[in-house]
């Protein structure tokens, strides 16, 4: 079986104090060296394997990782540190398909194909196939602003399914869409499957995952509290929410709390050498400024 | 040091074909929510030009034509050498800076480089300045003003123009994304230069002493700008003024250098930014 996506040891952190001077600092690479830093660890020391033709469903709490972690499969975000290797072209369909409002749905069809680097023949080849997948009718014809939120998921899930990705990351877009549309889309997920793609699934619910998946993942503030064969996942977290909702509400309130500690970090920035890029921007203004001053003595 | 820059620039070459099909989406989609549609870009800067014509050229000037080195241009002619190519320059430094942070959680996932996105803004305000650059020389020959030799420079011009332009917006789109007040602050040095660059008056004019003319020559948009209306009007060549024309381009030089710098370091990161 080929190897199709490896995370090894992968940390995303996110810097907790948003003071935008920081930024600034940041952007001119002017900021104190080694100076300690607050971050918030959405992800870390995440390492697993996933083989061709697998689906693997992530679950686990709200703000548990799961959407940082499709975002890092996905490529939309870089991880901080640790390696992520993905073989194969990946496609993420979110609720926020990322359509633009004011082109009409066929529009939106070929520019997010184009964006996605199909040729203009294959547009047209496909354009009709996507349009029959959606199934909305004549609003296809109208600009996304008067879409449901149901019917843009319909595109987004179509136009995604349809560029052919090698691994298809799937964030909670299901939800939005009602039960016979869903029901499509599990069909089409495993029409994916059995021609060796592989699927991620994220969702809060155990029950949607069991039902099309083979393995899973339970992400646990920011960690990975199991991996493995889809009844044993499923089982083990769902003894955990038994286990949880019977707490008290203080118990409850202090495990959270102790929980998103753990995650919350003071790290070291990285002492880089800057004295060679110093040197070459001094190169590059300090002609302007010398010319600027022969303009204004003209 | 030369790395950064030839790596954003072949993208851009690379993807071509992709910035002007992007661009004609974005033309779409502007114009379809309006009545009028592409008539507005058209309207819009018509009725801007003929305030500007009436507060400066009637009221304040009490329409008293402008004098150059070579006799008097009347003052409309002389706005419009000036208040078309701005129209350009305005949105196109507003929008292309505001390019990567309005676009960049739809295109992340996708197949290319996100350097293009201040380009195809670039591309799409082209659209309105090749119409009104047309609807200029239409007045130009009825006001009896014919090409010469000196609107060959007008190629160097807007070409100066284009590269200061994609420049200016490769920094700027990567300065806005992370620091959002930037993005107000440029709305209003846009407002300002306005009129700080030769557009509604002539800073070399007898009224300003000439260091203040100089200091304001410092404002890159003076030289595309002077440079655009002196080839219609034949008044001089770029290569007269040297040290302006190598000043102009060190400048340009230093934000391209910055700004794929900036632009390459940050691009994998945009998204956490957002």
């Amino acid at each position: 079986m080929n190897l199709k996506v490896e995370f090894k040891n992968v940390y995303k952190s996110f810097s907790m104090h948003a003071k935008q001077s920081q930024k600034l600092l940041e952007l001119f690479s002017l900021n104190k060296k080694g100076k300690k830093e607050k971050r918030f660890q959405a992800v870390r020391n995440v390492s697993f394997k996933v083989f061709e033709g697998e689906s693997v469903g992530i679950i686990g709490l709200n703000g548990s990782g799961k959407s940082t972690l499709s975002n890092l499969l996905a490529q939309v975000i870089q991880p901080t540190s640790g390696n992520i290797d993905i073989y194969g072209e990946t496609s993420l369909i979110a609720i926020s398909a990322g359509l633009n409002k004011n082109l009409n749905g066929l529009e939106n069809i070929q520019l997010k194909c184009m964006m996605h680097g199909i040729s203009k023949e294959d547009i047209k080849r496909l354009t009709p196939d996507i349009v029959k997948f959606a199934d909305i009718g004549d609003h296809i014809y109208q600009p996304v602003k008067n879409y449901s939120s149901g019917m843009k998921s319909r595109l987004g899930f179509a136009i995604a399914v349809h560029t052919d990705p090698d691994i298809l990351i799937i964030d909670e877009a299901l939800s939005v869409g009602d039960s016979t549309f869903a029901e499509k889309c599990l069909i089409k997920m495993n029409e994916f499957k059995e021609k060796g793609k592989t699927i991620f699934f994220v969702s809060h619910s155990a029950g949607q995952v069991k039902r099309f998946c083979n393995k899973a993942i339970w992400m646990h503030y920011g960690e990975i509290k199991s991996f493995g064969d889809i009844q044993e996942v499923t089982s083990v977290y769902q003894e955990f929410i038994k286990w949880f909702n019977n707490l008290t509400e203080t118990e409850k309130a202090r495990y959270k709390k102790e929980s998103l500690e753990e995650q919350a970090v003071l790290s070291h920035k990285d002492k880089n050498s800057r004295d060679t890029a110093f040197l070459k921007n001094i190169a590059v203004i300090l002609p302007v400024i010398l010319f600027g001053v022969l303009v204004v003595l003209q | 040091m030369f790395k950064e820059i030839k790596q954003v620039l072949q993208e851009q070459f690379q993807y071509r074909d992709l910035i002007f099909r992007m661009a004609s989406f974005e033309i779409k989609a502007k114009y379809q929510i309006h009545y009028l549609g592409a008539i507005w870009q058209i309207l819009n800067p018509s009725i801007q030009i003929a305030i500007y014509w009436f507060v400066f050229g009637l009221g304040i000037r009490g329409g008293n034509p402008v004098t150059t080195k070579l006799g008097e241009v009347p003052f409309f002619l002389w706005m419009l050498m000036g208040l078309i190519p701005w129209f350009f320059i305005s949105p196109s430094i507003v929008g292309g800076s505001n390019s990567v942070h309005q676009k960049v959680s739809l295109v992340s996932k996708m197949k290319f480089p996100i350097s293009l996105l201040p380009t195809t803004k670039l591309f799409v305000n082209s659209f309105q300045f090749i119409t009104m650059l047309s609807l200029l020389f239409i007045v130009l020959f009825i006001y009896g003003i014919y090409p010469t030799l000196h609107w060959i420079q007008l190629v160097y011009y807007i070409g100066c123009l284009f590269i200061f332009l994609f420049s200016f917006a490769l920094l700027s789109s990567t300065i806005a994304t992370l620091v959002r007040d930037y993005q107000m602050l440029l709305q209003s040095m846009m407002r300002m230069l306005l009129y700080l660059s030769p557009i509604l008056w002539d800073p070399n004019g007898d009224r300003v002493p000439d260091w203040i003319s100089n200091i304001l020559k410092l404002n890159p948009f003076y030289y595309i700008l002077t440079g655009i209306r002196s080839s219609f009007l034949g008044e001089s060549w770029f290569f007269e003024d040297m040290t302006y024309t190598i000043y102009f381009w060190l400048f340009t030089f230093a934000l391209l250098y910055f700004g794929a710098k900036t632009h390459l370091k940050f691009r994998n990161n945009f998204m956490d930014y957002l």
